[in-house]
């Protein structure tokens, strides 16, 4: 006899419909049922910390999570490149590789069983893989996290996915509908509030990191042209690609190094006026109007940092007028720094409300939501129902099933997950196990054998 | 001020072909200066403007210098294309003892290193190419690189050997391919004149230096006869190496005395400067797919290019507007000049037709010449493409789409009402995005998100 893996409430079940939920669980807060979710990570670039901001949200949501891996495979890669071997050779070879980590992402699926696939933008899952999974009525989305105007290659992949976010609108839906993507949705970028808080920095760090103005980004063209009007301010610029601006020279911090993601909240935080100036790589057009919002947006708005930033043709819908200070022109900017520098009290405010905003609507969380909400709403019968989980042994001495709720606590799982969840979150686990899990990972495996 | 060289070791049309490259280098890269930014299709490439960005007079802007390595052969003419920029030859090519090759080559070699370029344009996909890229740091040398001894393409260069395993659907002149590794090529239609005729006559090439892409002596007269009578008997200057004077007996044997009688022979008489001066203001040019058709362009001089075999314009055609050429058809073509032509080198009968013989006379039929495509070149915001003004060409859909494809890439259009995702996938290929580029560090600066912060696993 088994019961439920409720280790607080054996008798109870947490699930608000049962006959809806494919294991007899629930995410909580959620009328999702408790999904396993593998995330593809791109091998790097820009797309690769927000899929681990994904990997965030979807295990608070409650869902089951495993990611995969990529940049762990480039190392593989920058060996391949230091083959001295014909051009032809390399590119067959790279072929190959891509080849052996789609598989790789295939065999994963076959163990860890999702319901979904979920890859970011420049993730290494070929067509073939594509193919594959969809045969096997394996979900898939790709989160494409790019400007489709640049990164012009999602053309040649756009088909194969099930369902395609974007952080654009039209043309690029109309497009994506034109080339018989039926499942395509706008599902802007996001700040992680477990990540993109608020901090209080110690009087050494505000120092370090804090300015009147600051600017985090890399040295696009338009950057550097337009802060070479702020040289007279308290100003610093942190990030790459700065080299070559004898102005800029002496406000750039670390010898223009990349800084991380934890630094970058430090600094968020310690700045009076963040400048977030989209991206481009025109120099006469310093501020581009274009349409996607940035993640810096959301992730200054999350930690409550005041920040000016460029005007976007999608902003308003994510931002009421009185929430973001934004500029229209270098003009607009010098003056916007000087009145904040200013007023203190005005910048406070704007940032409070952007936070409240942000935290109301524009997580990770939140967009993890709408993801799988869109792919439940379009794909009937979705997610598939799985086998009952067999729970555990019913009838375990409390003080087991104290140390239980304790390792659920500790693997970030709720008290009611389901006994097949907790062996996959054991199994993610490396180095050695205590004897309680290597118990449940034994009684796993003398299931598959006696059960 | 930046520094750039520019590297073409191949023969003489392609270094004509490489103008709109380096006339995009010699204009600039507006108010950014130099540096490797924005270099690179893929990356929005931005029409250079008319005036300087910075609004300084030109008399008052540092543009920058730019640097030419040819093979030493080719020099000469290099500086007479190129004025303004400094040529440096290079023992590439030819039987000269191995002790000269090594002995000129490291004493060049060694001038441009000193010259610390900027950037480094290497065109050429060849072993003495790659060897060459050794000589410079690889994040500042486009196109073919070596990394650590690893050669490396990329992916501009990736993506035209993609298109030419479908060569009926190449979308790109070589011109404007090389001239997209530039960051800010200039406009199309400030490479080249207008081709216009000059009332000088016209003029003959013999051949080209693969044989089987030249018409012979027999379909050559028929057409120079065809032209002269339907521009009514003007002068003919016959153009060649000193190796094809046997060819041009063969023609005139094929001529009548109307022609023969007057004709100017520079078949194996001319220098580079010689032949350019010879060329300004003839009024047509007839030519295979040769070096001297491009110079021809080059000088606005209006050419009738004939295209077979393994010569197919929307690769190699004479560059802007002004031009005619006449493409074969056949089902085989564009095929390898290496490989034997197992059906007897069938193209060339639409040269002898009597239907395109009234054409090239100016007395066009009822019924358009067979096997043939003739085409009018003209202008778009890519570069030099080809209006087909009679005959049938069903590959010219699917080419427009994939350059519009190219287009998109490239960042001149947006791409709009691009469906076919099959064309997307002979363009673009997984390691493209999927690993992190060949052009290395050159391309974070175009990943919108590449300056998010890191965060650890």
């Amino acid at each position: 006899m088994t019961q439920p893996f409720d280790v607080s409430q054996p008798s109870a079940s947490a699930v608000p419909s049962a006959s809806a939920v494919p294991d007899g669980s629930a995410a909580p807060g959620s009328i999702m049922p408790r999904l396993r979710v593998l995330v593809v990570l791109p091998m790097y670039g820009g797309s690769l910390p927000i899929g681990r901001y994904c990997v965030d949200a979807l295990r608070d949501l409650g869902h089951v999570v495993e990611a995969f891996e990529a940049p762990s495979f480039l190392g593989a890669f920058t060996a391949l490149k230091d083959l001295k071997v014909t051009a032809d050779r390399l590119e067959f070879l790279e072929n190959s590789f891509l080849q052996v980590v789609s598989q790789a992402v295939l065999a994963k699926v076959e163990t860890f069983g999702p319901d979904l696939v979920l890859c970011l933008a420049q993730a290494p899952l070929n067509h073939q893989a594509l193919k594959r999974l969809r045969r096997d009525n394996v979900a898939t989305a790709m989160w494409f996290v790019e400007d489709h105007k640049v990164f012009t290659y999602w053309r040649a992949f756009a088909p194969f996915y099930d369902v395609f976010a974007v952080i654009q609108r039209a043309p690029l839906l109309d497009e994506l509908a034109a080339m018989g993507v039926r499942d395509a949705l706008y599902l802007p970028m996001a700040a992680l509030p477990s990540f993109h808080k608020a901090l209080e920095l110690s009087p050494v760090d505000q120092r370090r990191y804090g300015a009147d103005v600051a600017f985090l980004g890399a040295g696009y063209p338009n950057r550097r042209v337009a802060f070479r009007q702020l040289v007279h301010l308290d100003f610093k610029i942190w990030g790459t690609e700065w080299d070559g601006e004898p102005l800029l020279a002496r406000h750039v911090q670390q010898g223009g190094a990349r800084v991380s993601a934890e630094d970058s909240v430090k600094i968020y935080n310690a700045s009076r006026i963040n400048l977030n100036l989209h991206s481009s790589i025109q120099s006469r057009t310093l501020v581009t109007g274009g349409d996607f919002v940035n993640p810096r947006t959301f992730e200054l708005a999350s930690i409550g940092a005041f920040q000016l930033v460029d005007r976007r043709s999608l902003m308003d819908e994510l931002f009421a007028e009185d929430e973001l200070a934004i500029f229209d022109s270098m003009d607009g900017l010098t003056a916007a720094i000087a009145h904040y520098l200013a007023h203190p009290e005005e910048r406070q405010a704007m940032a409070a409300r952007a936070q409240a905003r942000v935290l109301a609507e524009h997580t990770y969380q939140h967009r993890m939501r709408t993801l799988l909400e869109f792919i439940a709403q379009r794909r009937p019968g979705w997610p598939a129902p799985r086998a009952a989980d067999a729970g555990l042994p019913a009838d375990l001495p409390e003080d087991m099933r104290r140390d239980l709720a304790a390792l659920l606590d500790r693997l970030g799982l709720p008290a009611d997950a389901a006994f097949a969840d907790v062996v996959t979150a054991l199994r993610q686990h490396s180095g050695q196990l205590t004897p309680l899990e290597t118990s449940l990972l034994f009684l796993d495996e003398w299931r598959r054998q006696y059960a | 001020m930046a520094k750039h060289l520019v590297i073409q070791l191949a023969r003489f049309g392609d270094l004509v072909q490489t103008k709109r490259l380096i006339l995009s280098l010699l204009n600039g890269e507006g108010a950014d200066g130099g540096g490797t930014h924005g270099a690179g299709p893929g990356h929005a490439v931005v029409p250079a403007p008319e005036v300087h960005p910075s609004g300084v007079p030109p008399s008052e802007v540092h543009l920058p210098e730019v640097h030419l390595a040819v093979d030493a052969s080719l020099a000469e003419l290099a500086r007479l294309v190129y004025p303004g920029v400094t040529v440096h030859g290079v023992r590439a090519h030819g039987g000269i003892p191995q002790a000269d090759v090594l002995a000129h080559n490291a004493h060049a070699f060694a001038t441009l290193a000193a010259e610390r370029f900027d950037t480094v344009y290497n065109l050429n996909n060849s072993g003495l190419n790659m060897a060459l890229a050794a000589l410079f740091p690889p994040d500042a040398v486009r196109g073919y690189r070596s990394l650590n001894g690893q050669p490396l393409r990329d992916r501009w260069m990736r993506m035209a050997f993609r298109w030419v395993t479908h060569r009926r659907l190449s979308p790109v002149n070589l011109v404007d391919f090389w001239a997209a590794l530039a960051p800010r090529p200039i406009a199309p239609a400030r490479v080249n004149p207008i081709a216009l005729r000059g009332g000088r006559g016209i003029g003959v090439v013999l051949a080209g230096r693969m044989s089987r892409r030249s018409l012979p002596p027999d379909a050559l007269a028929a057409c120079l006869r065809a032209v002269f009578e339907g521009l009514g008997g003007p002068r003919v200057t016959f153009f060649g190496t000193r190796a094809e004077r046997p060819l041009l007996r063969k023609v005139l044997d094929h001529l009548p005395a109307s022609v023969a009688g007057n004709y100017d022979d520079l078949v194996g008489r001319t220098g580079w400067a010689d032949l350019a001066d010879a060329l300004v203001g003839l009024d047509t040019l007839l030519t295979p797919d040769t070096g001297t058709m491009h110079l021809a362009a080059h000088l606005g001089v209006p050419v009738q290019g004939f295209f077979l075999s393994s010569a197919w314009c929307h690769e190699t055609g004479p560059y802007g507007p002004g031009h005619r050429v006449w493409q074969a058809t056949l089902d085989c073509l564009p095929c390898l000049e290496v490989r034997p032509c197992p059906i007897g080198v069938q193209c060339l009968d639409a040269f002898r037709s009597r239907e395109f013989l009234s054409f090239l006379s100016g007395r066009p039929g009822d019924r358009n010449p067979p096997g043939m495509l003739g085409m009018v070149s003209t202008l778009d915001d890519v570069g030099s493409t080809w209006l087909t003004v009679f005959g049938d060409d069903p590959s010219a859909p699917r080419r427009v789409e994939l350059r519009a494809l190219v287009g998109e890439y490239l960042g001149l259009f947006t791409g709009e009402e691009l469906a076919d995702h099959d064309l997307a996938r002979l363009l673009y290929h997984e390691a493209d995005w999927m690993l992190p580029g060949p052009e290395g560090a050159a391309f974070a600066p175009f990943d919108p998100f590449a300056d998010e912060p890191l965060r650890s696993a």
